[in-house]
C-alpha cells in the first residue's frame, strides 16, 4: 500500500456510524446456530436500510447503520434494521441476540464463514479465530483530517473504561460465569495485533509507522490492527471497538450518542493534551472496567486521581451536555446518566436472569427476546435492562 | 438329585435381555462396517438385520423379534418424542409457505401414489392404504442420520418439521382408512367409527397428558439437567408402556407427547435435555429388527410394483416441495436436497400393516409384498439419500458449505 492509499479521506466532523456484531441462535435450545448464509440470503430479498454482512463464523452477523448526524435518526434507523432482521430470522426460525458473548456455546463447534479473508484469519490465528465468536459494537466518528483523527484516538483512549463499563454484557462464556462484566475483551487481547495505536500525533508520522509495519510484513492493511481505537482513513473516521454489543439497539444508539457528544467536546474544546501516560495506565483502567463494570476504579493520567468509573461517566455526561444538545442527544444522555446512576447494566441483568431462571439456555433465550423486542415483562427477573 | 442340578439347562433359555444384547452387538458391528465405507450407520444396522433375519440366516425369527418388541418400541418412542419436540407451530405461522409446502407434499404424494397404483390395476382400498402409508417419511431415519452427522441448518430443520407433519397426516389418514376397511369387511358401524376415533383420540390424549405431567414435574425439579433427563426418560418409557398396553399407536402417542411438550411449555420449565444419547442403544436394535422383519423374497412378488410406488411417491413429494420451496426462506438448490431428505419410508408401514393384518389377515397379505418391498429398498437407500442431502447442504458438522 502506498502513501496515497492510506490517505485520510476527510468526512463530515462528528458524523456517526454504528456496526453491531450479533448472535444467531436456534429457537430450540438457544445455542448458536450456523445459518448466517441463509439469513443473509433472505435479507437480500427484503428491502431494509443500512447493511447486513457476514462475520468470522457462521453464527454471527454484522449490522451496519448508514452515516448519521443526529441521535434520533440513528436510533430510528437501527430500530428499522433490527425489525427487518427479526422478520427475516423469524422466517428461518432463528433468533437474534445482542450481548458481547453467547453464554454457553462451545467454540469448538464454530465454523468459519467461507470467505477468503476469514479463511486466512483461521490459518493465521488457529483456534483464536473460532474463539473470536464474540460480539462487539463499533462506533465510527467522522473527522475533518488525519491529525484531528489522531488527536481523537489519543484523547478518547482516556475514556475507554467508560465505553467498556457502559456496554459490558459478556459475563458468561462457554457455560461459566467469568466473574467479569466484559469477558469479551480478554478474548480480543489474545490477538498479537490488539492493543493501542502508536503514540504519534500527526498523520504523516502515522503513515510512516504503518508503512514500516507493512514493510516488515506484519500487516497488509489497517484491518489487521485490532486496536481498541483506530483511525479508519478510507472512511475518514476514528473507530472505537471496545464496546460489547449491548442487549438492545436502543442502548447501542445511546452509546453512539455518548461518543459523538464526547468527540465533539474533545475536538472543540481540546480540554487536555494527549499524553503517553494514558497508555501507561491503559491496561490497568481497562481491566478495572472489564472486571467490575462501572463500579471499577480508573486512574486519570492528567490528575493522577483515582475515581470510580460511574462517577467519572456522570461527570463527563455533564461536561459534554451542550454538545449533546447540538446533536439532538440531550434526552438520550439524560437517560444514559440515569441508567448509570441507577446501576442498570446489561451484565447485571444477564446475571439476574441466570439467578432467577437457573439455566444459561434461559439467559440466551431472554437475551434474544430482549433484543428482538418480544420480551414479555412477566418473564423477566427485573425489568431494568438498558 | 444330581450334583449338577445347579447348572442351567442346555442350551440356556433365551431372554429378552439376552436377545437385546446380541442384537445390539451385531448391529453395532454392522454400523462400524458401514462407517468405514462412509455409509450411514443405519444402513449397516439394517443390513445386519437382513443377514440375520428371514432373508438371510434366519437366526432372528418372529419369536426373537417379538422378544425385542419392547426395545423397538422404546427406540421408536424416543425418536418420535424428539421429532415432536422439533415441530414448532410458531415457525409454521411465521413462514406460512413452509406450512403450505408441508401440506402440498402430503397431498401430492398421496394422490400420485394412488394414481400410479390405480393405473397398474391395484384395487382402490389397498391403493389408498398404500398411498396413506407412503405419505409418511421415516422419522427415525431422518432424525438419526441428522444426529449422526450432527447436522444443523435450514435443510435439516425443515426436513424434520416436514417429517413430523407428514407423519401426523399419515397417521390420521391411516386411522380414517380403518373405517373404510371395517366397512369393506362388513364390521358394524359402531366399530367403523369407534376404532379410528379411539386410535387417534386416545393416542393424542395420552401424549397430551404425558406432556402435562412432564411439564409439572420439570417445574418441581427445577433446572437440573441430570435430574430432568432421568424424569423425562421415565415419562417416555411410561408413555410407550401406556400406548402399548392400551393398543394405541406408540408412534402417534409419543409424537403428540413431543409436540405438546415443546408447544405447551410456555414458561420453559422443561430443559432441552438430550434423550437420544441414551436412546442410541434402542435405535440400533430398532433398525436391526426392521432389517430382520423384511423379507427379500417379497421383492419377487412385489418388486416391480414397489418401484412404481417409490417413483410415484418421490415425484409427488418433489413436486410438492419444489413448487413452493422458493417462496419460503430457503436458498436456491436447497429445495432439491429437501426432497431427497424426505425419501426414507416410515416404520409406520409396519405398524399399519400389522394392525390391518391383525384385524383382516387376507387384506394384509394382498398389500404386504408391494409395501414391504418398497420399505426394504428405501431402508437401504433412504439413509444414504438423507446423508447425501445433508452433506451436500453443508449442514453436517465439520464440513464447510
Amino acid at each position: 500500500m502506498t502513501y496515497d492509499a492510506l490517505e485520510f479521506k476527510p468526512s463530515y466532523p462528528f458524523s456517526v456510524g454504528v456496526e453491531l456484531e450479533l448472535q444467531i441462535l436456534n429457537s430450540r435450545d438457544y445455542n448458536l446456530a450456523r445459518d448466517a448464509a441463509d439469513l443473509l440470503a433472505v435479507l437480500q430479498k427484503t428491502p431494509h436500510p443500512g447493511e447486513v454482512k457476514p462475520e468470522i463464523t457462521e453464527s454471527m452477523i454484522e449490522l451496519n447503520s448508514s452515516v448519521h448526524y443526529r441521535y434520533d435518526t440513528l436510533a430510528a434507523e437501527l430500530e428499522r434494521i433490527r425489525d427487518a432482521l427479526v422478520d427475516a430470522a423469524g422466517r428461518l426460525n432463528l433468533c437474534i441476540a445482542g450481548g458481547g458473548s453467547h453464554p454457553f456455546h462451545a467454540w469448538t463447534d464454530r465454523r468459519i464463514y467461507p470467505t477468503e479473508r476469514f479463511r486466512r484469519i483461521l490459518e493465521t490465528y488457529g483456534y483464536l479465530a473460532k474463539q473470536f465468536t464474540i460480539f462487539g459494537q463499533h462506533v465510527h466518528i467522522g473527522c475533518p483530517d488525519g491529525d484531528a483523527a489522531l488527536y481523537l484516538v489519543h484523547t478518547l483512549a482516556r475514556y475507554v473504561p467508560h465505553f467498556i463499563a457502559l456496554s459490558a454484557s459478556s459475563p458468561f462464556q462457554q457455560g461459566e460465569d467469568t466473574s467479569y462484566h466484559s469477558s469479551r475483551l480478554n478474548t480480543v487481547s489474545a490477538f498479537p495485533l490488539s492493543g493501542q495505536a502508536p503514540f504519534v500525533q500527526s498523520w504523516s508520522e502515522f503513515v510512516q509507522y504503518f508503512n514500516k509495519m507493512k514493510g516488515y510484513a506484519v500487516v497488509e492493511s489497517m484491518k489487521d490492527f485490532y486496536w481498541d481505537i483506530r483511525p479508519k482513513p478510507e472512511y475518514g473516521t476514528v473507530e472505537i471497538r471496545v464496546f460489547d454489543t449491548p442487549l438492545t439497539v436502543e442502548r447501542a444508539a445511546l452509546l453512539a450518542a455518548y461518543v459523538q457528544a464526547l468527540a465533539r467536546y474533545l475536538l472543540h474544546e481540546r480540554p487536555f493534551a494527549p499524553t503517553r501516560d494514558v497508555y501507561l495506565l491503559h491496561n490497568h483502567n481497562r481491566f478495572q472496567a472489564c472486571r467490575y463494570g462501572s463500579a471499577g476504579t480508573l486512574i486519570d493520567a492528567c490528575t493522577q486521581r483515582h475515581v470510580r468509573i460511574r462517577d467519572d461517566v456522570l461527570a463527563t455526561i455533564d461536561a459534554v451536555a451542550h454538545h449533546a444538545r447540538d446533536i439532538g442527544a440531550e434526552r438520550a444522555l439524560h437517560r444514559l446518566a440515569s441508567d448509570v446512576a441507577g446501576g442498570r447494566e446489561d451484565a447485571a441483568w444477564l446475571r439476574e436472569q441466570y439467578r432467577s431462571h437457573g439455566s444459561l439456555n434461559d439467559v440466551a433465550r431472554l437475551q434474544s427476546a430482549l433484543w428482538m423486542g418480544t420480551l414479555k415483562t412477566a418473564d423477566v427477573a427485573t425489568g431494568n435492562a438498558s | 438329585m444330581s450334583a449338577f442340578d445347579f447348572l442351567p439347562p442346555f442350551p440356556p433359555a433365551s431372554s429378552p435381555v439376552l436377545v437385546f444384547g446380541l442384537l445390539l452387538l451385531a448391529g453395532f458391528a454392522g454400523g462400524e462396517l458401514a462407517q468405514r465405507v462412509r455409509l450411514p450407520r443405519i444402513t449397516g444396522y439394517v443390513v445386519i438385520g437382513l443377514v440375520l433375519g428371514a432373508s438371510g440366516l434366519g437366526l432372528v425369527d418372529t419369536r426373537i423379534t417379538g422378544e425385542a418388541r419392547m426395545f423397538v418400541n422404546l427406540g421408536l418412542g424416543i425418536v418420535l418424542f424428539e421429532l415432536g419436540r422439533r415441530l414448532d407451530f410458531r415457525w409454521l405461522w411465521r413462514d406460512r409457505w413452509l406450512a403450505a409446502t408441508a401440506l402440498s407434499e402430503c397431498v401430492l404424494s398421496f394422490f400420485f401414489i394412488y394414481g400410479a397404483l390405480a393405473y397398474f390395476g391395484v384395487e382402490p382400498l389397498p391403493a389408498t392404504v398404500a398411498a396413506a402409508i407412503g405419505v409418511a417419511t421415516s422419522p427415525a431415519v431422518v432424525m438419526l442420520v441428522a444426529q449422526e452427522l450432527r447436522a444443523e441448518g435450514q435443510v435439516t430443520e425443515r426436513a424434520l418439521n416436514l417429517v413430523a407433519i407428514n407423519s401426523v397426516v399419515a397417521f390420521v389418514l391411516a386411522a380414517m382408512l380403518l373405517s373404510w376397511l371395517h366397512h369393506e369387511y362388513r364390521a358394524g358401524w359402531l366399530t367403523m367409527i369407534l376404532h379410528p376415533a379411539y386410535l387417534l383420540g386416545a393416542s393424542l390424549l395420552t401424549g397430551y397428558l404425558a406432556s402435562g405431567a412432564t411439564i409439572v414435574l420439570a417445574r418441581a425439579i427445577g433446572k437440573h439437567e441430570e435430574r430432568q433427563l432421568v424424569m423425562l426418560l421415565a415419562m417416555i418409557v411410561l408413555a410407550v408402556g401406556c400406548a402399548a398396553a392400551l393398543e394405541l399407536s406408540v408412534m402417534l402417542t409419543l409424537l403428540a407427547f413431543g409436540v405438546a411438550s415443546r408447544n405447551l411449555d410456555r414458561s420453559h420449565h422443561l430443559m432441552q435435555v438430550d434423550v437420544s444419547r441414551v436412546g442410541q442403544i434402542f435405535f440400533v436394535v430398532l433398525f436391526v429388527v426392521t432389517g430382520a422383519l423384511l423379507d427379500v423374497r417379497d421383492l419377487f412378488a412385489g418388486g416391480a410394483l414397489a418401484l412404481v410406488y417409490i417413483a410415484a411417491r418421490f415425484i409427488g413429494k418433489s413436486i410438492g416441495v419444489l413448487s413452493l420451496a422458493h417462496l419460503s426462506g430457503i436458498r436456491a438448490g436447497s429445495g432439491g436436497l429437501l426432497c431427497l431428505a424426505l425419501t426414507p419410508m416410515s416404520g409406520l408401514a409396519f405398524e399399519m400393516m400389522q394392525r390391518t393384518t391383525q384385524v383382516y389377515p387376507e387384506f394384509g397379505s394382498t398389500l404386504a409384498p408391494m409395501v414391504m418391498s418398497a420399505v426394504l429398498l428405501l431402508e437401504l437407500a433412504g439413509p444414504i439419500a438423507v446423508q447425501f442431502a445433508l452433506r451436500k447442504a453443508g449442514e453436517a458438522q465439520g464440513e464447510a458449505k
